[in-house]
């Protein structure tokens, strides 16, 4: 008997028996679905108070697929219902569903329809947390720090949408799949960054998003047709960011600098995972994703042993390289940044004198701060204190507040 | 040492509206307290209840169906541990998981005809 559960065991169990149960009657049950899984965690937290089962998620999955039978029958029983259902449920045909392998397929069945291009991109969020990854209401809305009512109306939305457009369940082949797939790993990306570089003072929050993200692209790695060296990329990716978590904040949750950042905290496990990731993302192809090269990037961080020792003229070429596959003021910006660190002057410059600050829209700051520091260290001293204040009168993070004003005394 | 039935009363958990995430955090607490109890020996036996169940009244033996309770007030299991006093009872009772989600832990001495 074991006593502790797996984290997120019921969560993650919910995405499951969501997925799988989908697959079998459809999304028009949605809801009766969703409550039917959501009763098989309340009869464990009744079943499980004494002893914890030798396989709790065997059980969790034993009891959902006594459950077929029940949504069978209420479905059947509704009024006026003449909709055709996808199988009867024979118990042949119900364990063969019920495999591992096929309780998989089912998950990235799921995922591709949450982020099916009709959907809006915001809806895709809150229901891919929803679906896939078992998260209520309330938690997407404090995840992601929106209103409760705005989550509910997404998902129901989104329910609509899939319904009405009669969107189907499955994986994409062939040419769909590359486009189909790009959606999919950005949304995965929004929810990771979501996570990484969110404002909640509760680290928990954060890695938690953090987390589903890493693992829906295990999910998608563990199936070898959409395997496409960009999810391994994004994969490695987001291992690299994430082996960086426990260090970005200190314990007031005020975000550190990279140059200030504890290395020892750095978790070698996640950077080993990552490396690996990427050998994959990189073998026979030589067309790269942006992924790619952010990952680069940040390897590029990992890899030195402090701050000085960072190989940044490496890591301007990916920058340039990413600059030229895909256009980003955050890209130009960033660029711009290691331009500084190389002390080439000349070249910041002219990277910041190509950013159109309007692209930057709120996160403006961030070119006034960068500006401020050019300055600085053209030693302008009047110039430096006028964008930094620009800055200061532009952010809204506490923490990044703090670190702007530390940078005002530092240019007095 | 004497015997107290603690017998939990609160919301039936399916009308809730908890998340897998919390439903899990709940049920960690209750086998922790579990355990806890079992490590110190006060437990004697005890259960978790289903919300719904069959009631026998009357000279008839007339049976109907639940649920009985108020949804707030359901019975929804008990323990029987051995304790010196009601404050030792009492002291046992201040794990229990739920006071949060408005439970109340109703707790009886059980009768001992030995003495």
């Amino acid at each position: 008997m074991s006593d502790k559960l797996i984290d997120h065991l019921f969560r993650h169990q919910f995405g499951k028996m969501v997925s799988i149960l989908t697959k079998i009657f459809g999304f028009d049950h949605l809801e009766t679905i969703e409550d039917a899984v959501q009763d098989t965690f309340i009869q464990a937290m009744r079943s499980w108070q004494n002893a914890i089962p030798e396989n709790p998620e065997a059980w969790l999955t034993a009891a959902s697929k006594n459950r077929v039978i029940d949504i069978f029958r209420s479905i059947k029983a509704e009024k006026n219902r003449t909709t055709k259902l996808n199988i009867q449920p024979d118990s042949t045909t119900l364990d063969e569903l019920f495999l591992d392998h096929e309780i998989e397929d089912s998950q990235l069945r799921m995922i591709f329809t949450a982020c099916h291009p009709r959907l809006d991109p915001r809806d895709q969020i809150a229901f891919s947390l929803r679906t896939i990854s078992g998260f209520s209401i309330k938690e997407i809305a404090a995840a992601l720090l929106i209103p409760h009512d705005t989550i509910k109306k997404r998902l129901q939305r989104s329910r609509k949408m899939i319904a009405s457009e009669n969107i189907e369940f499955e994986i994409p082949i062939g040419q769909e799949l590359p486009t189909r797939i790009d959606r999919v790993l950005e949304v995965i990306y929004v929810i990771f960054n979501e996570g990484f570089h969110s404002n909640k003072k509760e680290m928990v929050t954060r890695k938690e998003l953090c987390g589903e993200a890493i693992r829906l692209g295990k999910l998608i790695l563990k199936k070898p047709e959409i395997r496409l060296p960009k999810v391994n990329a994004l994969f490695a990716l987001m291992c690299f960011h994430s082996a960086r978590l426990d260090s970005k904040v200190n314990a007031n949750n005020v975000l550190i600098n990279l140059s200030q950042q504890d290395r020892s905290k750095w978790y070698f496990p996640l950077i080993m995972l990552g490396n690996e990731a990427m050998n994959q993302a990189v073998q026979s192809t030589d067309d790269f994703s942006s992924y790619h090269y952010e990952a680069a990037i940040a390897s590029e961080h990992l890899r030195a042993p402090t701050f000085e020792a960072t190989n940044w003229k490496s890591i301007a070429k990916w920058y340039e390289q990413l600059l030229q596959l895909q256009y980003s003021a955050y890209t130009q910006l960033n660029l711009a940044i290691v331009y500084l660190q190389l002390n080439d002057l000349d070249k910041a410059k002219a990277n910041l004198d190509k950013i159109n600050p309007q692209d930057l829209a709120q996160k403006i700051f961030y070119l006034f701060a960068t500006k401020a520091e050019y300055y600085y260290l053209l030693k302008n001293q009047i110039e430096s204190i006028r964008h930094i204040d620009l800055a200061l009168a532009k952010v809204v993070n506490d923490s990044e507040r703090q670190y702007f004003e530390e940078k005002k005394k530092s240019y007095l | 040492m004497k015997e107290f039935m603690l017998i939990f009363i609160g919301s039936d958990y399916a009308t809730l509206g908890l998340s897998p995430e919390q439903m899990q955090e709940r049920m960690g607490k209750w086998f922790a307290w579990n355990t806890k109890m079992r490590e110190q020996g006060v437990i004697k036996v005890g259960d978790a209840l289903h919300p719904h169940g069959r009631r026998v009244t009357g000279e008839n033996r007339t049976v109907t169906d639940g649920p009985f309770a108020e949804s707030k007030e359901i019975i929804g299991g008990f323990y029987i541990v051995k304790a010196t006093d009601y404050d030792g009872a009492i002291d046992i009772a201040q794990d229990y998981p739920d006071y949060d989600l408005g439970g109340t832990v109703e707790i009886r001495e059980v009768l001992d005809y030995g003495n």
